[in-house]
């Protein structure tokens, strides 16, 4: 009973910390303790593997976007330097 | 009209280079900063989620870049810079005239809390149902993020797709660090429960073995 309670405590205290260990902005004595973890317990690895997916899938999707041409030829007629006229 | 930019970092409060012409600024600015248009237009476009206003909201950021390109120091991080414009200009106008209709799970304490208790249950997707997301369309990924409320968006969408640092959106939103990754974590969890819903409904799920 204890045993369960305390790995449960252990899961959700890692899950929080899931996306920091993503991020890479644990201390690596943090990030040691979070990569134990995920190397023993099954259901956390999942959880992080399926971030992984989450954050490509994202990546994929939003990554393509590009700016209207016209907006682009619009904001260079605007800031290309004109160098005549100077004094 | 002045601009409400948060204070720049220690880093970036030295003087201009002094012997910089305006037009030799002027072409450093548009070398250096309208490269950036793709990747600020994809950003407008996600706060704002539309592509017209998305489109005025980048030129209005180019136009206040350029107004105060002479503050900004070479060598530092123009990226950075140019998208706090891009968020202040933002905040200052676009948001104000959107009028978001309430946005799910915003000011939802619990959702968090939810959202980590399901984590080991079936409400979230499983690695063994990954798949789902290599057939999950975009459409599908673009309405999810949209559906978040606009303060999470931004952060994955900056932390994403974007990849700036912590520091680096604590920087671009005005907030503290703590508040990023708060907005992070909720933001995620939001949106790996809206896939996962997408993808039941749409049996794009291998099959009913929960529990």
């Amino acid at each position: 009973m204890n045993e369960s309670d305390v790995s449960r405590e252990a899961c959700s205290h890692v899950l929080e910390r899931v996306y920091q260990f993503h991020d890479q902005a644990l201390t690596e004595a943090e990030a040691t303790e979070i990569r134990q973890h995920l190397m023993a317990c099954e259901p956390c690895l999942d959880h992080y593997d399926v971030e992984q997916a989450m954050r490509l899938l994202i990546r994929r999707c939003f990554d393509a976007e590009h700016a209207p041409d016209a907006l682009r030829m619009k904001l260079r007629a605007t800031y290309t330097v004109v160098v005549t006229d100077s004094e | 009209m002045v601009m409400k930019l948060p204070t720049l970092p220690d880093d970036i409060v030295d003087e201009p280079t002094p012997t910089e012409s305006d037009a030799e600024r002027a072409q450093r600015f548009e070398t250096d900063a309208l490269a950036y248009l793709d990747q600020l237009y994809g950003a407008a476009l996600r706060m704002t989620r539309n592509p017209a206003d998305a489109e005025d909201l980048v030129q209005e950021t180019f136009a206040k870049a350029y107004a105060s390109f002479h503050q900004f120091t070479p060598g530092t991080n123009l990226k950075a810079w140019l998208y706090r414009i891009l968020t202040n200009t933002f905040i200052n106008t676009y948001r104000k005239k959107q009028r978001q209709p309430q946005q799910s799970g915003s000011d939802n304490i619990e959702d968090w809390q939810l959202a980590r208790a399901e984590a080991h249950s079936s409400t979230g997707l499983r690695s063994a149902e990954m798949e789902a997301m290599d057939r999950m369309p975009d459409s599908a990924v673009t309405d999810a993020m949209n559906a978040l409320a606009p303060d999470f968006r931004m952060a994955v969408y900056l932390a994403d797709v974007d990849g700036f640092s912590y520091k680096e959106i604590a920087e671009i939103m005005g907030t503290p660090i703590g508040t990023v990754m708060s907005r992070l974590n909720r933001g995620r969890n939001q949106l790996r429960k809206l896939l996962a819903d997408y993808a039941r409904e749409h049996g794009l799920l291998p099959g009913d073995h929960d529990e």
